[in-house]
């Protein structure tokens, strides 16, 4: 870290306590690298040893003091001069002074808050490190070590199915159900579509998984000038090939834990919000699309030794699609807004009109 | 500009297959590959590549399938592939959830179904379950075609893992099989369902115009839809409850409610086809009923006619012991095929009948016994047409085929005419038919009688016969203006002249009755027809007046009823010379003469003169053509020559209007032939005075005088010398017979006379013939003067 010609007249590692069992975790660069980190919790004591090794024996290490901090911060990229940290800790760990031997020096942050998941997106880092600083009059010597934080969520008490039926006025009415509305990352998405009018020709269908980042300082604005808006396809899936008659239901299977996906975040620190949407994608012979986003929340769970795969199985309830009548129904442009309950608005969307 | 040539719709499907295929050989290649080196993740990538190939639209059903074949042989690759993996200790579940990653639905599934038949086969996990995942998952494929054949894969990658145990043989420590029977009808019938559901879909696809295109195309698919019945017939546990209960109401509900003309006719016929006999026997009816529901355009008729032919012959088979009797096969088929055709007002009439032809097979096949039963078919036939106002079934039309057909059955199972006759509606069903159409008929009844020579003994049954087949017998009221080819009227006639002589009753007094009931019958019949028909009825008569006579012992009236019989004939007679017949009523009335004076009865000589002066009646008035009144005398001499019963008063008038009618023909060659015919009364004729023949050698040479005279008178000499030669040979005749009136001068007068006039004959064919007869009567001399025993005799004979 020195630019000048002194060198580095110390060598600073941290070693983090327990490390020989703690889990890593992967998290990726901002160039799309992976890197492999030690996972804390929020709430768990991030403590360990700072190992400064003096270059050369004998010689004399002046500072201004040695101190650690334990950081959270969100990094824009299109802004990256400011750096938002919502986390700042700081343990003194040496007074000003001289260092004449290699010091191993330990440090403690007990039980830290750490409200947030590491995140690595298209517009925006969230990160969490260590910072252990040699304050020297001209330049400090410091050295960063990150750590991976996951939330993790316990599972939802209320966790009810989306079902809802839309449609184009006499020529496509459908009801769709997804088993759940909240999905932890390993999860499957067990649904079914059932056709009730089927009046043009399909070609396929299929289920996407959208994440949409949106950063920027206007995230309350509906169109704010420093919004961005980032949507990603994380999965594109065939669920059906060929064109369904009335009557006909498609089953829904769709596993989640192959996907690079991250937990829902709503409105990280005022700074940037990472959702998830569900788009049922039906394609015409026309190649005219027809779509219906609906929002899911992902969350990470605690890992429990093995998913119960026989409960995967069971995917076809027929419990599911016992009752349509739940949830909102209306028509696709209708000019009379008379949903006001649903801002959405129940159509199937087709980007072709 | 280069020429890119046009591709036929066929060479483009070629060529589309083929690049199918070589992906298919490369990717497989790769796979396999991969395979052997361990790296199971790009088998598989290589293998989805593979069946990316599926994914096409461009294909033919029949090119896809080819690519489907190629392709399901490498899988086959991967699944044995898989096998050995887990036994060596793999874990199954997690290769379940990888391949669902694919994001293409169909190599998806394929693959799923691949690695979930290997899941079966490692027991981890209830098979039923996977089973009801895998075929649930199968609906994510809505494509006609490749939705048909996913699942198609489906049943042939499980064709050997379906449970098929009364009872679930897993156990908690051990594993086991799991799943029962049950489990996997569930299994096929959903597949089933769907497999259906798409295949119906097909035909309401595209433009219309295609429909036939399609329409075939859907035919060549159906054994796909098929095969799902085929394994539901494998099960082997499937007992008869469980049919009845769960297997075939299930299928018949898919098969009925998918209202589609074409599924409904294959599969039926496939139900019918793949389970045992004995199966469908206790489920007849509910079978019927679901066949009573289906689609009007289904040809309902085959379907039933198939279940009953099979059936009919299972109860005919070595296995099939019989029918159960609890099973009222009959009366089932019967009332389900009445109510198939009430529902179906449509219903062609062909078709109905051809449901009561099979109806008559089965009551014929399985109740050989029961004519009651085909009495039935043939009464509700008779109701249906009466509902159907349909009185008059056209030759030539299905309908009248089909029932033609229809009432065939019973005459030629039978092979009875008797038979027949106790069928109540037998009769009136016949009437529907136009004149055309029983007219064939009753020729095949008759024929039948004749061919089984079946014996008619009784006056009803002559009754009811004739009344049948009626419109042999007499004119009808439909009958067409312009008569039958003689020909064919002839042959017809000929048959029912044959018939006659079956119509015999042990009992003389019951044939009698019976004769005179075919007389009542055959005498309407018109002077055309009574030539064939009443012929054999005299003869008949004159048979059974023989008959009296060998019972005269048993018999006290035999005489009278002789008596009666030749009244009989006589009227019969005179109807056939009031049809204006001359030489039939001549001929049996000569006959009637012989046997008359042959029996002997009381009265006989009346009744023998009585005949044979009719005889000569008839010669007299009606026989007016020459060469016909040669014949007709030469009979009367004929007859009359053989006749014994004449006292002197009766015989000798006639043998001397005989003489006379003979030496009175018109024709010289005529009268010459005549005399020298009726010279052979006063030899060989019977004599009262010497119980024996009359040996009047002057009489005889008297007759062959006149012949020689008359033939001097003839002015065609070729004829001339023919007569001569003719005469000649009468000469001879009498001249070995002994009569002393002839002398070997005689003879050879008449041989020089011949010689002297052959030379001058034109020489012709005529010529030769006159000459080889006379060569013939010399050689025949000759070898008399040869004969040491006769020489003495023919001294002198110059020849």
């Amino acid at each position: 870290m020195s630019f000048f010609g002194f060198g580095q007249s110390a060598e600073v590692s941290i070693v983090l306590d327990g490390q020989e069992n703690r889990r890593t975790a992967e998290i990726k660069t901002e160039d799309g690298k992976r890197e492999k980190y030690f996972l804390y919790f929020d709430g768990e004591t991030v403590s360990g040893n700072v190992n400064i090794a003096l270059k050369k024996k004998g010689s004399k290490l002046e500072h201004q003091g040695i101190k650690i901090e334990f950081i959270g911060q969100i990094e824009l990229y299109y802004d990256r001069g400011n750096h938002h940290e919502f986390t700042s800790l700081v343990k003194e760990l040496v007074r000003p002074g001289e260092l004449t031997h290699d010091v191993s020096l330990n440090f403690e942050f007990s039980q830290v808050e750490k409200p947030y998941e590491s995140y690595t997106g298209a517009n925006v880092r969230l990160r969490y490190f260590l910072r252990v600083t040699i304050v020297k009059r001209l330049s400090d010597v410091v050295k960063e070590q990150d750590i991976v934080v996951h939330t993790l969520s316990q599972y939802p008490e209320l966790n009810s199915s989306i079902k809802m039926e839309v449609g184009i006025e006499d020529c496509l009415h459908i009801e769709f159900e997804y088993n759940k509305s909240k999905y932890h990352l390993k999860d499957v998405i067990v649904g079914k579509i059932y056709f009730l009018l089927v009046r043009i020709k399909i070609k396929h269908m299929e289920l996407q998984v959208i994440k949409r980042e949106t950063t920027g300082t206007g995230i309350f604005a509906l169109e704010g000038p420093n919004t961005f808006n980032e949507n990603e396809t994380i999965a594109k899936y065939e669920i059906m090939d060929g064109a369904p008659v009335r009557g006909e239901s498609i089953p829904i299977r769709l596993f989640l834990s192959g996907y690079e996906l991250t937990p829902t975040m709503k409105d990280i620190n005022k700074k940037f919000s990472v959702r998830y949407y569900l788009n049922l994608v039906l394609v015409d012979e026309e190649e005219r699309r027809y779509f219906k986003q609906q929002e899911i929340t992902i969350f990470r769970r605690a890992d429990k030794v093995r998913k119960n795969y026989q409960a995967a199985l069971s995917h076809h309830n027929p419990s599911l699609l016992s009752d349509g009548g739940g949830t909102g129904k209306s028509q696709y442009q209708n000019s009379d807004e008379d949903t006001p309950k649903e801002k959405d608005g129940e159509a199937v969307n087709n980007d072709q009109r | 500009m280069p020429n890119t040539p046009q591709l036929s719709p066929q060479e483009e499907q070629e060529k589309l297959l083929e690049e199918a295929l070589n992906v298919v050989k490369t990717q497989a290649f790769q796979m396999k590959r991969c395979l052997d080196k361990g790296r199971l993740m790009d088998g598989l990538k290589h293998a989805s590549t593979m069946l990316g190939e599926l994914r096409t639209s461009l294909l033919s059903p029949k090119s896809y399938y080819e690519c489907y074949m190629a392709i399901s042989d490498e899988l086959r690759h991967l699944e044995m592939y898989l096998v050995d993996e887990f036994q060596k200790g793999r874990k199954v579940a997690d290769l379940y959830e990888l391949v669902q990653y694919a994001g293409n639905i169909v190599p998806r599934l394929y693959l799923l179904i691949t690695v979930g038949t290997v899941y079966i086969k490692s027991n981890e996990l209830s098979r039923k379950d996977i089973l009801k995942d895998l075929v649930e998952m199968c609906r994510g494929v809505q494509h006609p075609l490749r939705g048909l054949f996913l699942r198609n894969y489906l049943l042939q990658c499980t064709k050997n893992v379906l449970p098929d145990a009364v009872e679930d043989q897993s156990t908690e420590s051990s594993g086991g099989e799991s799943g029962t029977v049950m489990d996997s009808v569930d299994f096929i019938q959903l597949n089933f369902a769907e497999m259906n559901k798409l295949w119906v879909r097909m035909q309401h696809q595209g433009h219309s115009r295609d429909r036939e295109r399609r329409e075939n195309e859907r035919r060549e698919l159906r054994i796909l839809v098929g095969t799902n019945l085929v394994r539901l017939s494998q099960l082997e546990c499937i007992d008869i409850d469980k049919f009845k209960q769960s297997v075939l109401p299930g299928v018949l509900e898919q098969v009925v409610n998918c209202k589609d003309a074409i599924a409904q006719e294959y599969l039926m016929e496939c139900v019918i086809q793949v389970f045992p006999d004995d199966f469908h026997l206790q489920s007849l009816s509910s079978f019927l009923r679901a066949c009573a529901e289906l689609h009007p355009n289904v040809n309902v008729k085959n379907i039933i006619i198939a279940l009953i032919d099979r059936l009919a012959s299972f109860a005919q088979s070595e296995e099939g012991s019989g029918i159960p009797s609890d099973i009222q096969l009959f009366d089932i088929f019967s009332q389900q095929i009445s109510q198939v055709i009430q529902n179906r007002p449509d219903m062609p009439p062909e078709d109905i009948v051809s449901l009561q032809v099979a109806l008559i097979n089965l009551a014929l096949k399985c109740y050989p016994d029961k004519v009651d039963y085909v009495d039935k078919v043939l009464e509700t036939t008779e109701d249906i047409f009466n509902r159907l106002n349909l009185d008059h079934v056209e030759h030539g039309s299905p309908v009248s085929k089909e029932l033609m057909r229809l009432m065939k059955i019973p005459v030629d199972t039978y092979n009875n005419i008797l038979t027949v006759l106790e069928l109540q509606h037998f009769g009136p069903l016949f009437e529907y038919f136009d004149y055309k159409g029983r007219q064939l008929m009753s020729c095949h009844i008759i024929n039948n009688a004749l061919e089984n020579e079946t014996m008619i003994p009784a006056q009803e049954n002559v009754d009811a016969i004739l009344n049948i087949v009626n419109c042999m017998v007499q004119d009808q009221n439909d009958q067409p203006d312009e008569p039958d080819d003689p020909e064919d009227f002839a042959e017809e006639q000929g048959l029912m002249g044959r018939f006659i002589h079956l119509l015999q009753s042990e009992d003389p007094n019951q044939q009698f009755l019976i004769l005179n009931t075919g007389r009542k019958h055959f005498g309407a019949g018109g002077d055309k027809r009574i030539k064939f028909t009443l012929p054999p009825i005299v003869f008949a008569a004159y048979r059974l007046a023989i008959r009296y006579k060998q019972l005269s012992e048993e018999d006290e009236n035999w005489e009278k009823k002789c008596q009666k019989i030749f009244q009989f004939c006589h009227q019969t007679i005179g109807a056939l010379i009031k049809a204006e017949q001359a030489e039939i009523p001549l001929r049996l009335f000569l006959q009637g003469s012989l046997v008359a004076g042959q029996i002997g009865f009381e009265n006989s000589e009346t009744v023998a003169y009585e005949f044979l002066s009719q005889a000569f009646s008839i010669y007299e008035d009606e026989i007016s053509d020459s060469k016909a009144q040669l014949a007709a005398i030469t009979l009367i001499i004929g007859t009359l020559e053989q006749m014994s019963c004449f006292g002197e008063e009766n015989q000798q008038p006639l043998f001397t209007q005989c003489a006379l009618a003979a030496s009175k023909l018109l024709k010289k060659p005529d009268q010459c032939r005549g005399v020298s015919v009726s010279s052979h009364l006063f030899w060989s004729g019977f004599s009262q005075a010497t119980q024996g023949e009359f040996h009047d050698g002057k009489r005889v040479s008297d007759c062959l005088k006149k012949g020689v005279k008359i033939a001097n008178q003839c002015m065609d000499s070729s004829v001339q010398v023919q007569l001569f030669v003719e005469v000649l040979n009468h000469y001879i005749f009498f001249f070995e017979k002994g009569c002393e009136q002839i002398s070997v001068q005689v003879l050879n007068q008449i041989i020089s006379k011949i010689r002297e006039l052959l030379p001058n004959l034109e020489s012709n064919e005529e010529t030769e013939q006159i000459n080889k007869h006379f060569k013939n009567t010399l050689e025949h001399l000759q070898l008399k003067l040869d004969n040491a025993e006769s020489a003495e005799q023919y001294a002198g004979l110059v020849l």
